[in-house]
């Protein structure tokens, strides 16, 4: 049992765990109630208000009181918002073990989401082939969506290769070229009215509003990017071109076609994003994603990927954005000041980097020690 | 009275008992040796008495005043510096910015003071008599070069004891000729060399006395003149060391398993024309910069520039490819383990399958139990010392490390084996035990291509040694005319004696 337990304490995320848990904790705590309206489900799956009679006899609204944060609307919101983040992080996480950086990933979210929805629109209710086939349209708007992703990543990780530039340029470039292509062949319009069928997919619900479909992509990114990192060989070569480069090399190493991988699956990872996005909110505009970049390298960061690369896990970065979705949610609950949102989640972002720091030097010195 | 006393010095890391009590004296203007396997606490003392460490119980006395530095700052200022392997300086600024970086001479307003700095710098290159323009950038200059201007840094500033890490370990043999020079002169100036050393011709070369640690513990001081290279041995791993012929040495050679024809790179090497048999160790010797590592390197595939026609197994090899290498059974032990061996955070398993994934691989997934086993065997014959194959590399000795180099190659069964400075700094106990390994394997029928510095390394291990000066093949020793002074003659390009 004891051993159980060390165990537990020495799994890698534990500490992210233990974050998690006291926020948690705080959140349900420090929240207060609200009192809500009571719903209940009618046969064809309608909600509609539970009605009751106050002392006066007159007909009143029943309502129930709730823990403002511990409640299954609040935590069904926070796995949908959670969920976004946390695929583009795991594809974020590839990318930083392996040395890189990637701040493309929220204009190729943007790019990927206004091409999909445009292919989408043409077989939705305006659209110039309406109700063809909802269901063709509906694969190849996806499949335009993941493909132009995918392409986008490609293009970054071929930059970064053939060019030898740091990834840092490449990307910042590639960011805003992405973005523009976006607004140009939007115009900079909304782009919506897709077929009915795929928003009612990605919007399914189960229990108390609980967005199904985000909540199990997310859960699926996150056992595929496991897998990826921990039992491929291809995962173990990104680690060990994030520990050294040179010495991945000397191993015979293929470091080029690694690094074009990485950007490829961190593109991806993005395009993945945008499709839920399409079906959950049913439009798309260039503007979309803006700023994603920051959060998804916040959520990396904070999940444990080392920005000098060979360290992070995908488990880790999942955890990472819970922890900063949790904290962005925590400010509307507590009432907090929404203007001071960002300030809050910058410096979450610093102590996460400096505790993690501390505790590489720690473990450093612990080595070093016993080298000696 | 002594001038640096030692006494009772005791230092515990997490786990490990790095220094036990350890106490001896050192005399003013001598050189005193400091020896001992990795992981003897020679080290760690060193660092303690440079305040890079503090001493968890004991004392350090100086000119019989009880010293504590408790930061290589507050060393300094006791004038004790030390002489790291490791960048001590800024690479990318000038030799003058690096020599006066503390303390930067300025005018009014914060404006760097220029021939100020300069004549500054000049006067602490002076002190050494290095022969260095003070604007020259760190990073240009050679290990030998950029040593000089940290013991310039150390005396310019008042030093009065220099502690030395393995000064010689990346310097060639001109230069290693002038350090000692320069430590004959300091000694003279009445300056106290503290010299940390794996290499015993140097210290008896060179030092006064010879202290010896061993797991932590002191084992002996004593005049170098009263002991033996032997002894010196014999207290270091607390047993004889047997010296013996390598057992391929009478075995059959094979067929020939590496041909080069007409090698050349521009600007590295040219005309270089080698055979390797199976079951053979050959040797390239040469001094630092005579195109060793570079020769072995374009074999390997990591030049892209070569020429020339390369045979392996009798067929021939596409030149510039790491791929066609690897397909052609070659495998490279780099020279610098840190920076091309290893990846440091990754584990003692991982390291070890690193370049032998393609064949623990199904389906794209590595294969767990197979990898381990991997990883078991080779920690087992190699004696790796480790307490688990799961350790991080990082944290392991010298020797440990080059033993999991190795071990990255034999995981891929390699038909020829380029090995480039086999026990560069690994104790006297683990370079035997690689040896051995070498001896083992040619024996097996692998051709082994061993370039080194040390030269009785290759003489005590080689069936023919080849030498490059400058770049070309100068000459090719059967062992009945190995000795050290044939090969260096050869290497310098001195005329025969």
């Amino acid at each position: 049992m004891l051993a159980r337990l060390r165990a537990l304490f020495r799994f890698q995320e534990s500490g992210l765990l233990l974050v998690i848990l006291a926020l948690g904790v705080l959140l349900t705590a420090f929240a207060g109630t609200v009192r809500t309206p009571v719903f209940e489900r009618a046969a064809d799956g309608s909600r509609t208000r539970v009605f009751t009679a106050n002392a006066e006899g007159e007909r009143v609204p029943l309502l129930a009181e709730k823990n403002k944060f511990l409640n299954a609307q609040n935590l069904a919101q926070l796995a949908k918002d959670t969920s976004f983040i946390a695929v583009m992080a795991v594809g974020m996480a590839v990318v930083i073990i392996a040395g890189g950086i990637d701040l493309t990933v929220g204009s190729i979210y943007a790019l990927a989401s206004v091409v999909g929805a445009l292919v989408l629109h043409r077989y939705g209710p305006e659209g110039l082939i309406p109700s063809v086939s909802p269901a063709l349209g509906i694969v190849l708007g996806a499949g335009a969506c993941l493909g132009v992703a995918a392409l986008c990543g490609l293009a970054t990780g071929g930059l970064i290769v053939a060019l030898r530039v740091h990834p840092f340029i490449i990307t910042l470039g590639g960011m805003a070229i992405y973005r523009g292509i976006a607004f140009v062949i939007t115009k900079g319009q909304s782009v919506g009215a897709f077929p009915a069928a795929f928003r009612d997919f990605v919007r399914f619900e189960v229990g108390d509003g609980l967005s199904f479909v985000p909540l199990a992509t997310m859960i699926v990114v996150l056992i595929v990017g496991w897998i990826f990192l921990s039992r491929l060989a291809a995962g173990r070569r990104v680690y060990a071109i994030g520990g050294n480069e040179l010495a991945a090399r000397f191993s015979g190493i293929r470091v080029e076609r690694v690094k074009l991988g990485v950007y490829l699956i961190s593109g991806l990872c993005a395009g993945i994003a945008a499709l839920l996005s399409l079906g959950y909110y049913g439009a798309a505009t260039s503007g979309d994603g803006q700023g994603y970049e920051l959060n998804v390298i916040a959520a990396a960061v904070v999940g444990g990927a080392s920005l000098t690369g060979g360290r992070g896990s995908a488990l880790g970065v999942v955890l990472g954005a819970l922890i900063i979705q949790m904290i962005s949610s925590g400010i509307v609950i507590l009432g907090i000041d929404q203007n001071y949102s960002q300030i809050i989640i910058g410096s979450v972002v610093i102590a996460a980097v400096v505790l993690d720091n501390l505790n590489t030097w720690l473990a450093k010195r612990r080595l070093t020690a016993a080298a000696h | 009275m002594p001038f640096l006393k030692f006494t009772s010095i005791t230092k515990r890391f997490p786990g490990v008992l790095a220094l036990d009590g350890v106490s001896f004296s050192v005399e003013r203007g001598t050189c005193h040796a400091l020896i001992g396997e990795n992981g003897a606490g020679k080290s760690t003392l060193g660092k303690i008495l440079a305040g890079v460490y503090s001493a968890d119980s004991g004392q350090l006395f100086l000119d019989g005043q009880p010293i504590a530095p408790s930061s290589p700052l507050a060393a300094r200022e006791l004038g004790i510096a030390m002489v790291h392997q490791e960048l001590a300086f800024c690479p990318n600024l000038s030799v003058a910015e690096n020599l006066c970086l503390g303390d930067l001479p300025r005018r009014a307003g914060g404006f760097v003071d220029r021939p100020a700095l300069r004549a500054r710098a000049r006067a602490m290159l002076a002190t050494v008599g290095a022969d260095i323009d003070p604007d020259t950038i760190i990073g240009t200059l050679s290990t030998g070069r950029e040593q000089l201007v940290q013991i310039a840094a150390a005396v310019g500033t008042g030093a009065r004891i220099i502690v030395m890490d393995e000064p010689t370990s990346s310097l060639s043999a001109a230069e290693t000729a002038d350090l000692f020079r320069l430590i004959r002169e300091l000694k003279a100036r009445g300056l106290t060399l503290i010299y940390v050393s794996h290499r015993m011709e140097e210290l008896f070369a060179l030092c006064d006395n010879i202290t010896v640690l061993r797991d932590g513990h002191h084992i002996a001081t004593e005049p170098i003149p009263s002991t033996t290279p032997a002894r010196v041995v014999t207290q270091m791993i607390g047993r004889e060391l047997r010296a013996q012929t390598p057992a391929h040495l009478t075995r059959d050679l094979g067929p020939i398993r590496l041909a080069a024809e007409n090698l050349a790179s521009p600007g590295a090497f040219t005309d270089i024309n080698l055979v390797v048999h199976a079951g053979e160790i050959v040797g390239l010797a040469g001094i630092v910069g005579a195109g060793r590592s570079a020769v072995v390197q374009a074999l390997f595939g990591l030049d892209p520039a070569v020429t020339g026609q390369v045979r392996v197994n009798d067929r021939p090899l596409a030149l510039g490819s790491i791929d066609s290498a690897l397909a052609a059974g070659l495998g490279l032990v780099p020279e610098d383990r840190k920076r091309q061996g290893l990846v440091l955070g990754l584990n003692c398993r991982e390291n070890t399958a690193l370049a032998a994934l393609p064949l623990l691989t199904r389906l794209g997934l590595v294969r767990r139990t197979a990898e381990r086993a991997l990883a078991e065997r080779y920690a087992k014959r190699l004696r790796l010392k480790t307490p688990s194959i799961e350790a991080i590399t990082a944290g392991l000795s010298g020797g440990n490390q080059q033993k999991i180099a190795l071990a990255k190659w034999l995981a891929r069964d390699c038909d020829v084996l380029l090995v480039d400075e086999p026990t560069r700094g690994v104790d006297v106990g683990a370079k035997a035990e690689i040896y051995q390994l070498l001896d083992e394997l040619a024996c097996e029928g692998k051709a082994l291509l061993v370039v080194s510095s040390e030269l009785p390394e290759l003489i005590g291990l080689c069936r023919r040694i080849l030498v490059m000066r400058e770049g070309t093949l100068v000459g090719e020793l059967p062992p009945a005319s190995f000795s050290g002074a044939a090969l260096m003659q050869l290497m310098a390009g001195l005329p025969a004696a």
